[in-house]
């Protein structure tokens, strides 16, 4: 059962996402999830796909600051995905068809989820990354 | 982006100016009479015809998958459980069924029972509060009324069984905490029996109603291509005619008790009350197979040491649909990311599509047979 929930996890490089989602779509797979896995040097994007009873996953490594294409235009239903995952990740995925320009959570501390190294922030832009949960100290 | 999306679009950020010249905006929500929960649209319409709609949330975001870097990974499951009051047994299980997968842990066959009768409970609790909702959006006080009075015989069986009401807390990692004995089960099973007879007659009374079904019929439909491409999940998806219910997977006691997929083909909002009042029913017929079922022994296994390096996955039916849980472990007692997909925040882009030609007074009728849940989608 254990394998049935997890599925296989497939990684690929980011010019193969499009590609492979495609290839997905037109053999009937639908979109159950977009899962983003903050890093020091970036984010993990984890696309989820179910036929029937079948879960399969395409895994992404994306680079601070490296752009990352949207599948909104093969599974239109990713764009809330891809818009909680730039307001919260701060990654940045282009081309979103229904792009909600960084108002999906409106919180008072930008990419909240970023795991992104301090040193990596602007300092022109306090809020680019905020260190997630590492950044509130024992406030929690 | 469609050429009416993009005017969607357009309309909602023009000049004020422009309004006057084109299609009207109107804002819906966060604060309406048929919404318990801040949802909002911008919804463009053409005289009373919606051409397309514009979601926004974010007004309870609570960064509750955030916290579990911070508990201990067997603490967190009181924190997964009160990400929603409706499906919170769910949500504690759903966690523990991926930290227990991570862990590599099988859970005692007494517990998959219990697991599986709470589940369903939990599933009748939330369809009669829907029905409440649905009722009293539509007009209909006496219904609301009766389905929410029904509903408080179900959740004294939860309180029996569990001890809480909203929040059972009965999940733990390893199994569950609370073991009611088989008398208390067999007497939950016949005070069940009476909110079962009480809710076939509100199901009667609520889909054979002129006014209901002319408010219903033919409202908000949603193609079974468009509710599969767009994602759609739970009875959203299987009143478009889609088949696919998580249960069928087998996690707790389902792989033995075994059920049948609800699923009606008509797509309208009728089509989604009417998938729900009969997952009602077989929700009662499935916490009567598990109780006449149910083996006796241990209730949990105690869950030793760190969690592995690794990650997993558990996917559950929720009563609005389709939940995704994963989780990821650095080896610490902190697990390294905690992450719920809900099934309204799958359900959003499918509602949007059945509002599309339909007419403004239909919107409300529209949002409340998806069900949605934005204390779930939040998290």
């Amino acid at each position: 059962m254990t394998e049935q929930h997890n599925g296989s996890i497939i990684p690929i490089e980011i010019g193969a996402l499009l590609p492979e989602t495609d290839a997905l779509r037109s053999a009937g797979w639908r979109l159950v999830q977009v899962l983003c896995v903050g890093s020091a040097d970036g984010a993990e994007l984890s696309y989820s796909f179910g036929l029937d009873l079948e879960m399969r996953s395409l895994r992404v490594t994306v680079p601070a600051e490296t752009p990352l294409p949207s599948v909104t235009a093969i599974y239109p239903g990713a764009f809330l995905y891809e818009n909680e995952i730039r307001d919260l990740f701060g990654v940045r995925i282009e081309r979103i068809a229904g792009d909600w320009e960084g108002k999906v959570y409106d919180v008072a501390m930008g990419k909240l989820f970023s795991k992104v190294s301090i040193k990596a922030i602007s300092s022109e832009d306090p809020g680019a990354a905020t260190g997630g949960a590492a950044s509130m100290g024992g406030a929690l | 982006m469609s050429g009416q999306d993009k005017r969607v679009q357009d309309a909602a950020h023009a000049p004020r100016e422009d309004f006057v010249k084109g299609p009207t905006v109107i804002p819906f929500g966060p604060q309406h009479p048929v919404l318990p929960e801040p949802l909002h649209f911008d919804l463009l319409l053409e005289d009373e015809k919606v051409l397309g709609a514009i979601p926004q949330i974010g007004y309870i975001h609570r960064g509750l998958e955030l916290l579990v870097e911070k508990r201990d990974f067997a603490d967190y499951v009181h924190v997964a459980e009160r990400i929603c009051g409706i499906c919170s047994f769910m949500h504690g299980m759903g966690y523990c069924e991926a930290v227990e997968s991570l862990l590599g842990l099988p859970i005692p066959d007494r517990a998959r029972y219990l697991r599986t009768f709470w589940c369903e409970l939990e599933r009748v609790h939330s369809h009669l509060l829907w029905m409440g909702l649905a009722a009293d959006a539509l007009g209909f006080e006496s219904l609301f009324m009766a389905a929410w009075r029904t509903r408080e015989l179900v959740l004294d069986v939860a309180e029996e069984t569990a001890g809480g009401r909203v929040i059972f807390g009965s999940a733990i990692v390893g199994g569950v905490s609370k073991d009611p004995s088989d008398e208390t089960l067999a007497r939950c099973i016949k005070a069940l029996a009476l909110a079962r007879e009480e809710v076939k007659r509100l199901s009667m009374v609520m889909l054979q109603n002129i006014t209901v079904r002319h408010r219903l019929e033919g409202v908000g439909v949603l193609s079974a291509d468009a509710a599969y491409a767009l994602g759609a999940v739970g009875p959203m998806l299987r009143a478009s005619g889609r088949a696919y219910d998580a249960r069928s997977l087998g996690y707790a006691a389902y792989g033995e008790i075994g059920f049948e997929t609800v699923v009606e083909t008509a797509g309208d909002c009728m089509a989604r009350a009417i998938v729900r009042a009969r997952e009602i029913e077989q929700s009662f017929a499935i916490m009567d197979k598990v109780v006449a079922a149910i083996p006796a022994g241990p209730v949990s296994v105690p869950a030793k040491g760190m969690p592995p390096k690794g990650e997993s996955f558990a996917r559950l039916e929720q009563p609005r649909g389709e939940v995704v849980y994963y989780v990821r472990s650095n080896g610490t007692r902190n697990l390294e990311r905690f992450r719920v997909r809900t099934p309204t925040f799958a359900n959003v882009p499918a509602m949007v599509e059945a509002m599309r030609g339909s007419s403004l007074a239909d919107v409300p009728t529209i949002v409340l047979t998806i069900d949605p849940c934005i204390s779930c989608t939040e998290r």
